[in-house]
């Protein structure tokens, strides 16, 4: 306990300095040159008052020119932009739910998939009015996921888990027209409004923009989320440790990077074969360590403990580190820049995924019928390429440390069932942290999501907003890249707890946990709703009314445009650290940061200046709590 | 208002008051005035454990409330209630200590006030056993006098510790409810300030037992809130300064129980509307866990009882040992020869006795077991006292062929008989040495020639043959010792090294009671210490313990030795039953046993020298020690040994008189030896010490110099 200390973020970017130099010896590249090859970047671009999506253009607005070719304004293309973008990371993150509801399908007893939460398969099943009395879990699974699959396409009506929301938030969709229909018209949907000649209004553009977030939050990320927990176990906490020290130098390295679980998994089970360990030692290595990067890491540590070798920004480290045997990817948010620099290096890239093809990578097509064999060539790839490390460019950065993760909703109510007495509260739901945030021990929370962007300082902004938030009795759930930065940094340690104020400090010393909560991966910011869902039905608050809002300091994907869309739609105040690409119209921005408050009562705030971001959520925060008068 | 304006409301009234109660008392009395609270050796103990600083006058005690004033911050975070409830706190001690100006009694019976550090020593054992498994504080009055008087009941029968503050003191007394300190059932003061009392039992602990040094406010809340298993029962109506003082019992760890709608807080304030379930409810928000064994008798069973007293008047029957032959005996037999849970009654029962008549009376259990030995026989059997003690309405003294029992008019109203004591020593017996105990039978003699018979014919040579075996149990006869960290609950640090000649600093464990335990609970608090290789036998010091006991204190201490009190001394956990210390002028040392209440010739008394050691830290010059290892050849045998002591109560000297003397007699041929320590009677101070020492010819003064 006694010798609990923060990682600094210098420390981590004097060991990224390190690698670097590895990485010139081998003449390897590094998104840190690239950056500056990309400065300053396009203006029209950044925001977002360049428009391409017909040949009469290229156009572009300035002041001279104040419209493109077809009459359409700034604020028209910035919209359009912005819907866009939306479009591309909802259908990401459905189409990765997609691939979770088509491995259920495939479940069987004897099979590489299973069921391994049969329990929560039967909550689903009921909550969706089907019939589960008698019928074997298996049966029921196909038939759950026939159905789920069946919501990417349904032909009239909303998305079912809409019905999770309390009866407030969803009189709002339906007032606003923003209950998301089918998963993938909506992103249809999107991309027919921004075809050309269609809408230029930004009112139309931003409400799609809406519910397209919403078909993801509340659709396909919800889908992912609840059907990995049906097929690999629903998270409960478990001790791992995270950043770079992780990696075993004596070992087979194996790094899963990317964001499906379904190959993971099957990586993470192949490893652990005795058979595989035997012929790991007998190339000379003393075990396999896999260890993982970016979201499917989330996935594998709240499942299983498995290490967290990085974030979004450090993927190419784990290569540099010249001790990796392979650098497994499935989908998303993988650099291409992985393939030559593994060739730099004896790593073998290893794409897997039709989605996500790359040069200068070894593509072992896996699919969910062969996944088994596969797992097992990979893992067997990796192996085989131990002997091919060359000994005088390892460094693997002395660097990790411990955290506890793996609350899932479930989870959490457990944790809270702990602090509750029998004798006085009922068991099973979020009362207790509502009592807490009543009376004020702790002010509130913030969900931290999000990725790494090159604009911010990596990770600073992550760690630094969650710092100042725990001292001030603010809880921190995390997802995604967000969540490894506060596990790299010491905050997913329980000791983390002497970093809080007075109240968040004992909150985490009775139910013993820490003070950063780690949710899991971006489709599981799913998981983030349910909660303020289940929060508002507890408290009897609306959920935009509870001291509670969302922050993403560092993102750069569409997928993370999709989730504000759906956190703002689902009432929650969001602040973002960079500007989403519309500060090319003065009347999208009003929108975003205030209009939209009219139609979902919450919206944005934008603000790069990462210590003026924090003061404006704890801000947020207390006037929320006046306004309900605690 | 929120719960936290709630606070600082209640903490300004506090403070308010306490200004102007210190003002008035400097306007009348001077700010030299001199104020103290009785038998402490931590000034005013709350103040001092915060702040480091202690208080010996009034205009002190003004500076102190400046101080005070700084935790009074008035921002919307907990950390400010908790300091605003912790200055609650001190004010309510500045209150209460006034009253105590120029050594005034100012509580009466059954009220206590201030409570001195001896009792918070002798609260140390049974805590960390789980005797007393928890501390209640009980505060206001109950909806009824009934509905009051239950809880604490409820409370008492499951050992926990009661203390009363405020209108529950008045609905007990209207019930004719027996409180006290023997029954655990303490009545602290009506005044809501008398509260600060029980807080200041818990501040001492963690200054006692855990080392925690004055002035760490937040080693000390850590402490009180991971190691003290107190909480709080408050009834309504609250006001904002039961509340403010709410928030300092929440800062400490100790939970808050009401039946007053308010706003909850989980695992700290929580609402109960039903007072009948404050007692569930508030073990499950302290995490205590009740330690059941049932028992088939008609009356209550709890450590809380242990203490308690029956008067001839209330006796239905009383066995005498002092007077007919009674005893109390072990025995191991064959599993063949046990029928398990038989009780035979031989003789006749108490409702054939006459009324308030002395009886005979023996009992003889008899165990088997695969790993029973017979040198367990006396460990079970020195329990029987405590376990009769816990029954209901019985008391019980002594111990072998000396005892004497008394059951009450009212349990033996309520159905009990003599099968009910072998009921009890069979469910204790099995249940507490369950490892090595496979079968349990009880035979109960009320004949009195039985009895006769028996305690001459098997009795009394079974305890000579046992006295024989301990006068071969020396250190040097055995193999290992053993370890003891059972307080390590409480006293992190502190490792006992139990040998043959030198018991557990308690006195509660012995070198039997130590293999015992640890053939009970290999993995336990007593472990296997070997002691092959010898440092330094003039002093005791081995490489073994002192391995072992850098691995048991964590690292915290390095090397002990077993008979030095200057050279690298045991520590203690601050539960010792006496301590001693060097007394420089007559080259000897002075004994004090805790219910010694009065000076020492070292210019200290008990809480003052015991205040010295404790919490795991080595002090050399004072240790902390047992009443037994007194007449030990082994007690501080590197400085010379018995010879050394020079001075002790007189109570205590009646007590070991007859052993010390044998000893002083075997190891130097002197002979009532105990004749020429001094006591009380014959001097407090240094000088006249010396002056009676130099008159008997004590051997102390011609000896090396200590230091």
């Amino acid at each position: 306990m006694g010798d609990f200390k923060l990682t600094p973020i210098e420390e981590m970017e004097a060991a990224t300095a390190r690698l670097l130099e590895t990485g010139k010896k081998v003449g390897a590249d590094g998104w840190q040159y690239r950056v500056k090859n990309q400065t300053p970047h396009c203006k029209f671009g950044e925001t977002g008052i360049c428009c391409r999506i017909c040949s009469m253009g290229p156009c572009r607005i300035t002041p001279k020119a104040p419209r493109g070719i077809c009459g359409c304004d700034a604020h028209g293309i910035v919209a359009r932009n912005y819907l866009k973008f939306t479009a591309g990371g909802s259908a990401t993150h459905s189409d990765h739910g997609r691939e979770i509801c088509k491995t259920l399908y495939h479940t069987a007893p004897d099979g590489a998939y299973k069921v391994k939460d049969p329990e929560k398969l039967i909550r689903i099943a009921k909550e969706w009015g089907v019939e589960t009395e008698g019928k074997d879990i298996y049966d029921l699974a196909h038939e759950m996921a026939v159905l789920a699959l069946g919501e990417y396409g349904k032909v009239f009506g909303h998305q079912n888990f809409l019905k999770r929301a309390p009866q407030h938030t969803q009189d709002i969709w339906e007032r606003e027209e923003i209950a998301p229909r089918a998963i993938d018209r909506e992103v249809s949907c999107s991309l027919h409004m921004t075809h050309m000649g269609c809408s230029s209004k930004p009112e139309a553009l931003i409400r799609q923009s809406l519910r397209s977030g919403l078909s993801d939050g509340w659709g396909g990320s919800m889908a992912g989320t609840e059907f990995s927990d049906v097929l690999f176990g629903t998270p409960k906490p478990v001790d791992t440790e995270a950043n770079l020290g992780v990696m075993v130098a004596e070992n087979v390295n194996i790094v899963v990077h990317g964001h499906d679980p379904s190959l993971s998994e099957m990586i993470c089970e192949y490893a652990d074969d005795p058979e595989m360990i035997a012929y790991a030692k007998s190339k000379g290595a003393k075990g396999i360590t896999v260890s993982g990067v970016c979201c499917t890491s989330n996935e594998v540590a709240m499942r299983r403990g498995i290490p967290m070798a990085g974030n979004f920004l450090q993927q190419e480290n784990v290569v540099l580190t010249g001790a990796c045997e392979a650098i497994v990817v499935d989908v998303q948010c993988i650099f291409p820049a992985l393939g030559p620099l593994s060739k730099c290096f004896h790593t073998k890239f290893i794409t897997t995924s039709p989605i996500a093809q790359m040069p200068d990578s070894d593509y072992i097509r896996f699919d969910v019928g062969t996944a088994a064999e596969k797992a097992k060539e990979i893992v067997k790839t990796a192996i085989d390429n131990f002997e091919n490390r060359k000994p005088d460019l390892v460094y693997i950065p002395d660097m990790k440390q411990k955290a506890t993760v793996g609350y899932s909703v479930e989870a959490i109510v457990k944790t809270l069932d702990g602090v509750a007495n029998s004798y006085v509260d009922e068991m099973g739901t979020t009362k207790p942290l509502i009592e807490c945030i009543t009376s004020g021990v702790l002010r509130g929370a913030v969900a931290m999501v999000g990725c790494n962007n090159p604009k911010i300082r990596p990770d600073y902004a992550h760690i630094e907003l969650m710092k100042k938030l725990i001292a001030n009795d603010i809880i921190v759930v995390a997802s995604g890249c967000s969540a490894q930065a506060a596990a790299k940094a010491g905050l997913m340690d329980k000791a983390a707890k002497d970093l809080c104020g007075a109240g968040l400090k004992r909150v985490c010393e009775l139910a013993d946990i820490p003070p950063v909560l780690h949710m899991g991966s971006c489709v599981d910011i799913s998981r983030m709703m349910v909660l303020v869902a289940e929060l508002a039905k507890d408290s009897g608050l609306n959920i935009s009314q509870l001291p509670v809002v969302g922050c993403a300091p560092e993102w750069m994907s569409e997928k993370a445009v999709s989730i504000g869309n759906y956190v703002v739609a689902t009432g929650l105040d969001t602040f973002l650290g960079v500007d989403p690409y519309v500060s090319g119209s003065d009347q999208v921005a009003a929108l975003l940061t205030d209009g939209i408050r009219d139609w979902v009562e919450a919206a944005y705030t934008v603000e790069t200046d990462i210590e003026k971001l924090v003061d404006l959520m704890i801000e947020r925060i207390e006037e929320k709590r006046k306004a309900i008068g605690i | 208002m929120t719960l936290f304006d709630v606070v600082f409301s209640g903490n300004d009234a506090v403070y308010g008051l306490t200004e102007k109660a210190i003002d008035d008392a400097i306007a009348a009395n001077g700010a030299d005035k001199a104020i103290a609270f009785p038998d402490t050796a931590y000034s005013l103990p709350c103040y001092y454990a915060v702040t480091g600083t202690k208080i010996a006058n009034l205009g002190d005690l003004k500076t102190a409330l400046g101080v005070v004033k700084s935790l009074m911050t008035r921002e919307q975070k907990l950390n400010d209630a908790f300091m605003s409830g912790v200055a609650t706190a001190l004010c309510a001690e500045f209150i209460e200590v006034l009253k105590y100006m120029d050594g005034a009694a100012p509580y009466e019976a059954p009220c206590y006030g201030h409570l001195g550090d001896a009792i918070i020593r002798e609260l140390g054992v049974p805590l960390v056993t789980g005797d007393i498994p928890g501390v209640a504080v009980i505060l206001g009055s109950a909806p009824t006098a009934q509905e009051g008087v239950d809880l604490v009941k409820s409370y008492q029968a499951q050992g926990i510790l009661v203390t009363l503050v405020g209108g529950i003191i008045d609905q007990c007394e209207e019930l004719g409810y027996k409180t006290g300190a023997n029954v655990r059932v303490i009545p602290l003061g009506k005044d809501v300030t008398s509260v600060i009392h029980v807080v200041s039992v818990a501040v001492r602990a963690a200054l006692i037992f855990g080392n925690i040094q004055p002035g760490d406010a937040a080693g000390l809340m850590k402490y009180t809130m991971e190691r003290v298993p107190a909480f709080v029962n408050a009834f309504a109506p609250l006001n904002e300064v039961i509340v403010a003082c709410g928030a300092g019992a929440i800062a400490l760890g100790f939970p808050v129980i009401t039946n007053e709608d308010t706003f909850k807080v989980p695992k700290s304030l929580i609402v109960q509307p039903d007072v009948s379930k404050f007692n569930p409810t508030s073990l499950e928000a302290r995490d205590i866990k009740i330690k059941i064994t049932h028992i088939d008798i008609p009356v209550a069973f709890a450590s809380a009882f242990e203490g308690e007293i029956i008067r001839r008047g209330d006796m239905q029957v009383e066995f005498d040992g002092s007077r007919v032959d009674c005893f109390e005996l072990v025995q191991t037999k064959e599993a063949a020869e046990i029928e398990d849970h038989k009780i035979e009654v031989i003789g006749p029962d108490i409702d054939e006795m006459p009324e308030g008549s002395k009886q005979s009376i023996a009992y003889v259990v008899e165990v088997a077991g695969k790993s029973m030995q017979s040198d367990f026989e006396s460990v079970f059997e020195r329990k029987f006292h405590s376990y009769l003690n816990c029954v209901e309405g019985m008391m019980h003294t002594g111990q072998r062929d000396m005892i004497r029992i008394r059951v009450s008019k009212d349990t033996f109203n309520a159905g009990f008989r003599v099968k009910h004591i072998g009921e009890v020593l069979y469910a204790k017996v099995k249940s507490e040495f369950a490892a090595v105990v496979d079968k349990c039978q009880v035979k109960i003699y009320t004949d009195a020639a039985e009895c006769t018979k028996l305690r001459h014919e098997l009795a009394i040579p079974a305890y000579d043959k046992r006295d024989e075996r301990l006068t071969t149990l020396t250190d040097e006869g055995v193999d290992v010792y053993y370890s003891c960290i059972m307080c390590q609950a409480f006293s992190p640090s502190h490792v006992c090294v139990v040998t043959p000649e030198r018991l557990g600093l308690c006195g509660a464990v012995s070198w039997l009671d130590a293999k015992a335990t640890n053939e009970l609970d290999p993995q336990g608090p007593c472990q296997i210490i070997t002691k092959e290789r010898v440092i330094d036998e003039r002093i005791g010091e081995y490489e073994d313990v002192n391995e072992a006991v850098r691995k048991f204190s964590q690292g915290a201490l390095e090397d002990v030795s077993l008979y030095s009190i200057i050279e690298k001394p045991m520590t203690s956990c601050g539960c010792f039953e006496c301590i001693c210390g060097i007394e420089p002028l007559s080259n000897g040392v002075c004994i004090a046993n805790r219910e010694y209440a009065g000076m020492t010739p070292i210019g200290m008394t008990f809480p003052e020298l015991a205040s010295m050691t404790g919490g795991g830290v080595q002090t050399p010059g004072f240790m902390g020690h047992g009443k037994h290892f007194i007449a030990s050849k082994k007690f501080m045998k590197a400085e010379g040994g018995i010879e050394r002591i020079v001075w002790m109560p007189k109570d205590l000297k009646d007590q070991v008189r007859d052993r010390l003397n044998a000893t002083a007699k075997e190891l130097y041929g002197i002979d009532n030896f105990c004749d020429m320590i001094g006591d009380e009677t014959v001097a407090e101070d240094p000088e006249t010490l010396l002056a009676f020492l130099e008159e008997k010819g004590h051997p102390a003064l011609s000896m090396e110099p200590m230091m």
